[in-house]
């Protein structure tokens, strides 16, 4: 509840008199374009919470810019427009740090996230794109799935 | 049991949990060891076998009752290879410990494939003795065993082999894990070899049926993706300045290896290159793949044209058919586990050789398993695939936990290999593998000159077993320009790659 309808209250005995305009006390959720340079910079696990923090906070973090710059924070140099438009293509970059990046960051807590992760991360999110794309079909009971291996709990021996 | 000579009678299998298998033995001579337990290294006299039996029986029924009898800490071993004197040692410990035989190793074939350590130790220990049931012991045996059925094959001594490949299947539904799976395709191959069953039931396997289990093989082991990785690698290197790129894909099966090239040629700097697919395969299927693979080239904006080619054999394949346009595009050759399917005839090799080299391609990728299975000798190929198989059994076993569906499915498919291999003869003999070294050979007597995979794909493979978890068992291994992919220690697959000698490139 914003300060505007606190003032509102106060006003309420004034209906005729011209309706000043109050300059609320500032709130986020109406500036989108600022809440999503902020959570640009969040880390993962930091963004996933944000985004459960309410419907609107959950629509502005699909924003896949947001995304990129979280698969792309420690990665020099920066990527271009085509891999941009690659991605996109593959389903965007919210669903390539879910299906990828986040399990082999789970997996390898140790790696120094590099060039050539994200290029393994790409090439296998591909496959799988291509995979329940063609695959998928056809193997109506049980679709495959070739990133099983990031998803299942491993056998440390 | 009553018995008369020259008439068969049977007895119960030592010791088995499940089924009653019955052994059928010719006695010559009640006082002789009896034959087929010899050859496993156990001396029975053939007059005890019904003792001995009866005894078996009821060691069974008090092991499987009795579990807190085991004693790790008090084991006593006694002799095993002879089978009465253990059976009744085990079953009734307190009676004599002066009957307690010096320690003596089962000798049988010096073929004997070791699994474990079966050394039986001697205790002097006066305390009461306990049962300890060694399900390593079984290992041992059981490889024993199939040994003996091979060598049986091999010397055409059809009735101890069938004997013997009972006794298998037997010892290996008891056995759990990977060496009860893998002896039983084994047991299953070896019977199929002794019956004469010819595999053209095998072989006329619906081809998509084979690739569904292909699909399952690469989702849950990293063999396949670690071939298509480092072929895809060693292809993006050959192909940097390239303005049109053709590959020729000699299997195409479901075509995941292009998925990944084509994205990272999306990516390339200076823009992705015209990327054409010329896929080989057998099944009906392939036109649609390429009807896939279309759409995913148009969604990451890579100009991509599609032929598919089905043939028969690939010694039907003429240079003609691919349409190549060598003024205008580069072309590649890639072949994963294809390349050893062409030795069953003679002159086909030469063949293929002669028409990869007519569309003259910058570089040739080949994925092979390692392992020779192509030996003349039957009892070589078999103890060389009895090896390779169990250690890819055991890959399976450790790795990643798999859905039961997708194990099965996998070992369904690393199962039809071993049935070929065993089993079947001549031409239907496909799954003639070779390692490295017998390919480096044939490829330079065929004139090409192998070409170094690179830093970049070894890095990518070890980034992928890395990611792909399985402990430390998988290991990329660096072989003089080829890449292997081991599993503790030992190699199952290597990549490698070609180029024409004087070609460009």
């Amino acid at each position: 509840m914003s300060e505007k309808r606190i003032i509102s209250i106060f006003k309420k005995g004034n209906k005729k008199r011209q309706r000043v305009k109050q300059v609320a006390k500032f709130c986020i959720n109406d500036h989108h374009d600022i809440l999503v340079e902020i959570l640009r910079r969040l880390d993962g696990p930091s963004l996933c919470s944000a985004a459960c923090v309410c419907r609107l906070w959950s629509a502005v973090a699909r924003n896949d810019s947001i995304w990129e710059e979280l698969c792309f924070r420690q990665v020099a140099p920066r990527p271009s427009l085509s891999l941009r438009s690659v991605v996109s293509a593959l389903g965007g970059y919210r669903c390539l740090y879910f299906v990828c990046i986040r399990p082999v960051l789970a997996r390898l807590p140790k790696l120094l996230w590099s060039r050539d992760q994200l290029q393994l991360s790409l090439s296998l999110y591909c496959v799988h794109y291509y995979e329940r794309l063609y695959v998928g079909a056809w193997l109506s009971d049980a679709p495959p799935s070739s990133l099983m291996f990031l998803r299942k709990p491993v056998n440390v021996v | 049991m009553k018995r008369s000579h020259q008439e068969t009678s049977s007895v119960q299998e030592a010791p088995s949990i499940s089924t009653n298998k019955k052994i059928k033995l010719k006695e010559e001579d009640d006082n002789m060891d009896d034959e087929l337990l010899a050859a496993l290294g156990y001396n029975v006299r053939s007059s005890d076998m019904a003792d001995v039996a009866h005894k078996l029986e009821q060691l069974e029924m008090v092991l499987s009752n009795d579990d807190n009898a085991f004693n790790y800490n008090n084991t006593v071993h006694y002799n095993p290879s002879d089978l009465s004197v253990w059976a009744h040692t085990m079953l009734y410990p307190d009676l004599d410990p002066t009957r307690t035989t010096p320690s003596d190793e089962c000798t049988t074939s010096n073929k004997r494939i070791r699994l474990g350590d079966s050394a039986y130790t001697e205790s002097t220990t006066t305390r009461p003795v306990v049962l300890f049931y060694d399900s390593q012991e079984t290992g041992v045996r059981l490889v024993q065993a199939l040994v003996a059925c091979a060598e049986a094959v091999q010397t055409e001594n059809l009735s101890l082999a069938e004997a013997l490949v009972k006794r298998v299947g037997s010892l290996a539904a008891s056995q759990v894990g990977a060496m009860g799976k893998v002896a039983t395709f084994f047991a299953e191959a070896l019977a199929r070899r002794i019956y004469k069953i010819h595999p053209s039931s095998v072989a006329a396997i619906d081809p998509s049926f084979e690739e569904i289990l292909q699909m399952h093989f690469y989702d849950s082991t990293p063999y396949l993706k670690f071939a298509h990785f480092t072929a895809n690698q060693a292809i993006l290197e050959a192909v940097t300045t390239a303005r049109v790129v053709h590959v020729i894909d000699l299997g195409i099966n479901q075509g995941m290896q292009w998925p990944a090239l084509m994205q990272a040629l999306a990516l390339r700097h200076g823009g992705p290159p015209s990327f054409r697919l010329t896929g080989v395969g057998h099944s009906e299927g392939i036109q649609q793949l390429g009807w896939k693979l279309a759409q995913l080239a148009q969604a990451i904006g890579v100009e991509f044209e599609f032929k598919a080619l089905t043939v028969e054999r690939l010694t039907d394949l003429e240079p003609e058919m691919f349409e190549t346009r060598p003024e205008s595009e580069t072309v590649v050759v890639n072949s994963v586990f294809e390349f050893h399917t062409v030795l069953s005839q003679p002159g086909s090799i030469e063949k293929l050789f002669a028409t990869v080299k007519a569309v003259k391609p910058v570089i040739i990728t080949v994925v092979e398993q390692e392992a020779n299975h192509n030996g003349v000798v039957f009892l070589e190929r078999f103890n060389e695939s009895l090896h390779y198989y169990s250690s890819l059994f055991d890959s399976l076993e450790d790795g990643v936990l798999l859905p039961s569906q997708d194990r099965v499915m996998s070992e369904a498919y690393i199962g039809r290999q071993i049935l070929n291999v065993v089993a079947t003869e001549g031409v239907d003999r496909t799954e003639r593998h070779e390692t490295l070294v017998q390919w480096r050979k044939r490829f330079g007597l065929a004139g090409f000159v192998p070409v170094n995979l690179g830093s970049d794909a070894f890095k990518q493979a070890s980034l992928l077993l890395e990611i792909f978890g399985g402990g430390d068992g998988y290991r990329v291994e660096e072989n003089d320009g080829s890449l292997m992919l081991a599993w503790q220690m030992r190699p199952i697959i290597a990549t490698s790659a070609w180029k024409l000698r004087g070609g460009r490139g």
